[in-house]
């Protein structure tokens, strides 16, 4: 018998998702992945100042905030001919450095641990433990009081959830802390970003903050507190989880994919630009003994849009892509676009970074077992934390000996102002993965604008083979033996870190038509 | 006994069920010494007294969570007290347990209870409900619905209070003082809400039961009564016309940021006292001007950004050249 279970909304992530699966014999068996909601955020920006867009465009986000403006300002400093110096790159690289550090512990500890622990388990802890006794008194307390919001109602913990006491007060209270640590590292970034969410410094040709002394001190001072977190907590818990009581969840490979991957490359380590933390490749049907990684080569990418409400086309190049809103389309069923790479579906994110970077560490779990999938991603995501750690380290002590040099500087000012015509694309890898930003210039002004950013790659639906997106696939076989208690589906798509509402920003300029809309 | 049925089905609304409950009841009343008949009283008896904590209904609309995200960054007193100890979060899609119909079950079921804080982020498309659909349904009938009950209403963030960026667009996003006419609101603008102003606005419902004393476009007094100009520190960079024309020279950097497409002398909000990130750092302090994210114009009577073109902007200038903009006196 065939089952449809549809999940609307799928929380704890960035945006509105919908998620609907056929399950046979206690297996998915085909999977849908619909993004229902849009705010024309392109049709906004034309004809306006080129240099409003990365402002407005960091909006699209505000999770992954700053990787957007960048991202823009990126594809502006192409098309205005600017070249951002060396001071004006490591001042946005320790922001986003601060941006990936909060980004990460903040979707592991807040917006998936749930899913992996029977948070009730804390009341049968033994320990004497005066920290993690307070955690247990809170928790009880909770349940006393009979209210338990926001951590409950769930779907049942299942055989996978881990119940052990000790490593579920552990895991809970490193909910608690994170919350506060995470704060302080999206403070951090306010150091040179201005605030959080929403950093203001980062516009075309550089930045606007002029730095001191006292802000490399502070900001080196406070990534000590996010160091010692990464190192000393998440890092290990993240292992003691995957290889411990979610080996199994490993070893099968929940929630795998089509094993395509695709990085841009991103966060220059010198001013050549050509060294990176990490760097560009795609990876197609992935061999983990046997690693061949493709030169990255933007031509490639296409998007189809046979089954997302827009006016029917061939795939086009982001460059040409129309945007014209077709909901008469009776095959559709997403605001997302297909994006494909050399026709092919492909994975972003940490997982395909650390794959593409060969990252020993990540490498090193992969020959212990852990097979490519949900819990694969978890620990990709938890390893490169470090490696931007580490950078961010090193940024420091390289601004500080820029900063002293005669000439130091921040921004381009030559190339502030808008060319009358001309175009520019922007690549980088947000903490959720390959980001891209494309603008065509006409009389100074915005003429059209794109973007192609990680969920759009991950939440796609079909393309015009039929091929499914990668959450789509990636959902095919996971095990849901109680259709009422679809855990293992969240998981998966959970593990990528979904971000919607940067992915449905498009809508068609010049009719604003909707015409109809299918709703379930 | 009828207390004894309440908590179970009060519990099954809550996802656990019965057998769950006693089973826990047990492992939990073994642990603090108790009977288990002991233990499930005082957790039914501890039912009638509940209610303590405010629920809170907080939905998402076209929105970007970064309003969500800047209410997580409260340290003082950390979001994890304000979420577990103060207050009752009942429905947040970006923080909640439950998805599907979990969520949605919670959700009809403290609506129709009545008396929680609603919370917004995001606009109401106005040009077509299927812009932004949650569970199936508008968003704009679930925001109506939601409104009926509410004992108060926080529009966090510019989205929600006055339609923001999203007003600009063909979506034409509307605030809650279009979407919803009539009814009281707190507006939160700046974009994202300031983790302070939302912070100070619930404690401040907690002490008293009450919203804060607002102004005539409902927002706080105390946060949105003095003028981002008043207290900037390049101010009297302003008065004396020296604006900065280069990031790049050391001698410019504190000067007044006019030419770069600041609208502080026209926008009110306590960002150059209060500062953001726990007093960090804010925009006009980092280099880059104030874009008027506490006003209901923002975005699109704000553009261009980045030069004094605006209408905003040239008004700014025209007031300042007519003796309108008093220089600060000399202390």
């Amino acid at each position: 018998m065939v089952e449809k279970i549809v999940i609307d909304p799928v929380t704890r992530i960035e945006g509105h998702l919908k998620i609907e699966v056929e399950v046979e014999n206690g297996n998915v068996k085909d999977a849908w992945s619909s993004g229902t909601m849009a705010r024309g955020f392109e049709a906004l920006l034309k004809g306006k100042d080129p240099r409003d867009a990365p402002f407005v465009t960091s909006r699209f986000c505000g999770v992954c905030y700053s990787v957007h403006q960048l991202t823009s300002a990126r594809a502006l400093d192409e098309a205005f001919g600017a070249k951002v110096p060396w001071g004006g790159t490591l001042l946005r690289n320790l922001a986003m450095g601060a941006q990936y550090i909060y980004d990460h512990v903040l979707h592991f500890y807040h917006l998936s641990a749930l899913d992996y622990i029977d948070i009730m388990a804390v009341a049968n802890y033994k320990g004497k433990d005066k920290g993690l006794l307070a955690v247990k008194d809170k928790i009880v307390g909770l349940v006393k009081a009979n209210d338990t919001f926001p951590l409950t109602p769930r779907y049942k913990p299942d055989e996978f959830c881990v119940k052990d006491p000790d490593m579920v007060i552990s895991a809970v209270k490193h909910y608690i802390d994170a919350l506060s640590t995470h704060a302080r590292a999206r403070n951090m970034g306010a150091i040179f970003g201005g605030r959080t969410p929403h950093y203001q410094s980062i516009v075309v040709g550089g930045f606007t903050q002029y730095p001191d002394i006292n802000m490399v001190a502070r900001f080196r001072t406070m990534l000590d507190e996010q160091a010692k977190f990464v190192n000393d907590v998440y890092i290990p818990d993240v292992l003691a989880f995957g290889t411990g009581p979610l080996f199994p969840l490993a070893k099968m490979g929940l929630g795998g994919g089509h094993y395509n991957y695709i990085s841009y490359g991103a966060l220059e380590k010198d001013p050549t630009g050509k060294d990176l933390v990490f760097p560009p490749g795609v990876i197609v049907g992935l061999d983990p003994k046997n690693i061949k990684v493709q030169p990255f080569d933007q031509k490639k990418i296409t998007e189809s849009v046979k089954y997302a409400w827009y006016k029917q086309d061939e795939p086009q190049h982001p460059y040409n892509g129309k945007q014209e809103f077709d909901l008469e389309q009776k095959k559709a069923y997403s605001f997302v676009k297909a994006p494909r790479y050399d026709g092919l579906p492909m994975e972003a994110g940490p997982l395909a970074r650390m794959l593409i970077a060969r990252e020993p560490t990540f490498l090193g779990l992969v020959k212990q077992g852990v097979k490519l999938g949900a819990v694969a991603r978890h620990a990709a995501r938890a390893i490169e934390t470090k490696l931007v750690v580490d950078a961010c380290y090193k940024w420091c002590d390289d601004l500080l000996s820029a900063m002293t040099k005669p000439g130091f500087k921040i921004h381009d000012t030559d190339h502030w102002e808008p060319p009358n015509n001309g175009m520019g694309s922007g690549f980088y890898e947000a903490p959720r993965g390959a980001l891209g930003h494309w603008i065509k210039i006409k009389d100074k002004k915005i003429d059209n604008y794109q973007a192609v950013v990680p969920s759009t790659w991950n939440a796609s639906p079909r393309d015009e083979k039929k091929v499914r997106g990668p959450y789509e696939e990636s959902l095919i076989g996971v095990p849901v033996p109680d259709p009422d208690n679809p855990i293992n589906v969240v998981r998966v798509i959970r593990s990528f870190d979904p971000c919607l509402a940067c992915a449905i920003h498009l809508i068609d300029p010049k009719t604003n038509e909707i015409r109809k809309f299918i709703v379930e | 006994m009828d207390k004894k049925q309440d908590l179970y089905s009060w519990l099954e609304i809550r996802g656990v069920s019965r057998r769950e409950f006693i089973k826990y009841c047990a492992a939990t009343a073994a642990v603090l010494g108790l009977s288990e008949l002991e233990f499930t009283t005082r957790v039914a008896q501890a039912l009638e007294t509940a209610a303590k904590k405010p629920p809170v209904i907080w939905l998402e609309g076209q929105d970007c969570a970064g309003c969500t995200i800047s209410f997580t960054g409260a340290l003082n007193p950390p979001a994890a007290s304000i979420i577990l100890d103060k207050l009752s979060i009942r429905y947040h899609e970006t923080i909640m347990a439950a998805a599907g119909h979990l969520a949605e079950s919670v959700y009809h079921n403290t609506v129709k209870k009545g008396g929680y804080v609603l919370v917004v982020e995001g606009s109401i498309p106005s040009a077509d409900d299927r812009f932004c659909m949650v569970g199936g349904r508008p968003f704009r009938k679930i925001v109506e619905e939601a409104a009926e009950k509410a004992a108060a209403i926080i529009a966090v963030g510019a989205c929600a209070a006055y339609g923001g960026i999203p007003a600009a667009g063909p979506t034409r996003g509307i605030g809650l003082h279009k979407a919803l006419p009539g009814k009281a609101v707190i507006n939160l603008s700046t974009c994202p809400v300031h983790t302070d102003h939302l912070v100070g606005t619930i404690l401040y419902f907690l002490a008293t039961g009450k919203g804060p004393p607002l102004d005539d476009i409902g927002r706080p007094k105390a946060y949105f009564e003095q003028s981002i100009h008043d207290n900037c520190r390049r101010r009297s960079y302003f008065d004396e016309d020296t604006f900065l024309k280069d990031w790049n020279d050391p001698t410019q950097k504190d000067f007044c940021l006019y030419e770069k497409g600041c609208k502080g002398p026209d926008i009110y909000s306590d960002c150059a006292i209060r500062r953001w990130n726990d007093g960090i750092n804010f925009c006009i302090d980092c280099g880059a001007g104030c874009q008027g994210c506490a006003d209901p114009d923002f975005y699109a009577g704000m553009t261009p950004l980045y030069t004094a073109e605006s209408e905003r902007s040239q008004n700014i200038m025209a007031r300042k050249k007519a003796g309108l903009i008093p220089k600060k006196e000399k202390v």
